[in-house]
């Protein structure tokens, strides 16, 4: 049975823009107390996608080591992020500088509006998009939980869309499976939630609806324990694909007894 | 001449190229992109790039990030 179920796992494949990927899980490298806890988690959790910032050299820190000590290209596809833009052109400019590393064509894209909630901004995000994509990258775009806004992001070429489960950061899970449903229902593109999963649950509930993966960074890394987290997180996944694939019972009022009636 | 490296002024020699200056500050080359003037200079293409007082210079890697 277990050969079974393995041969299963590693069939379940699935593609972003031609390249194929078996782990259903995307890891960001922030917030972690050390780089080591960082690589450990990583290992653990069985990523294959892990997000990366830019930021500028601290220059009175030159030498030090720095993330990619910790992560290696080889074995991971490094996804960086255009966190932190609020215009369509800082994060073009990003993603620019991304790929002039030479190591990955991968960008996740996103376009903040406000600080408070980080919510995306809608018409910026789509146009960073569309140019982004125009320039050959591999363009995988966090936006709301906004069906037409999903759509939209197809259309002008996405190679993933992933719309937020709740804000960033904020640990509630997915607060409308509902609109999740609609996005998987409209869209061909593979979908992901990006953002707001705070347990192994919330992950197992969100790959449940069929999304193709899901992405986190804080509830590994700010975990009271990160390393038993990413272990959690990857069996989450694994457990919600697996139940996606076979199927749930549908929900019934009333009691359905698991016993043969009574024939004695 | 003075550069405007991540936002903070430093004096170099003339004329200095950009591979030069990247050595000189010790930053780690390799992982490193580095922006003149908000152009981005690919790797190949810093030796041959000569730096002019008040430039502006952006050295950036990756760091974590979710």
């Amino acid at each position: 049975m277990t050969a079974t179920i393995e041969k299963i796992k590693s069939e379940d494949t699935y593609q972003i823009n031609g390249k194929t990927f078996t782990s259903r899980l995307l890891v960001g490298t922030g917030k972690y107390a050390t780089n080591e806890l960082m690589g450990q988690c990583l290992e653990a959790s069985g990523t294959q996608i892990v997000t990366v910032a830019l930021r500028r050299v601290n220059l009175d820190n030159k030498g030090e080591k720095t993330l990619l000590d910790f992560i290696d290209p080889k074995k991971f596809t490094l996804l960086p992020n255009t966190a932190g833009c609020y215009s369509a052109e800082e994060a073009i400019r990003v993603a620019h500088l991304a790929r002039a590393t030479g190591i990955s064509d991968f960008v996740k894209l996103e376009v903040l509006y406000d600080e408070k909630t980080l919510l995306p901004d809608p018409i910026a995000t789509l146009e960073a998009t569309k140019t982004l994509v125009k320039e050959g990258f591999t363009v995988m775009t966090y936006t709301s939980d906004d069906p037409v806004m999903a759509q939209k992001l197809e259309q002008v070429g996405a190679h993933a869309v992933m719309p937020a489960g709740s804000p960033i950061g904020s640990g509630q899970g997915v607060l409308n499976p509902n609109n999740i449903r609609i996005i998987l229902e409209k869209l061909k593109c593979p979908v992901l939630i990006d953002a707001g999963v705070g347990s192994a649950s919330d992950v197992a509930v969100a790959m449940e609806l069929g999304v193709v993966a899901v992405l986190l960074n804080t509830a590994i890394a700010h975990a009271k324990d990160p390393l038993k987290m990413a272990h959690a997180m990857r069996h989450a996944t694994e457990a919600g694909r697996l139940s996606y694939l076979a199927g749930r019972i549908p929900k019934k009022l009333y009691a359905q007894a698991s016993t043969p009636i009574k024939d004695f | 001449m003075k550069l405007l490296i991540n936002g903070e002024n430093k004096d170099f020699t003339d004329g200095i190229s950009l591979e030069e200056l990247i050595r000189q500050l010790g930053v780690r080359k390799e992982t490193v992109v580095a922006e003149v003037n908000r152009r981005i200079i690919q790797n190949e293409q810093r030796a041959e790039c000569k730096l002019a007082d008040g430039d502006q210079i952006e050295l950036i890697q990756f760091v974590g990030g979710g």
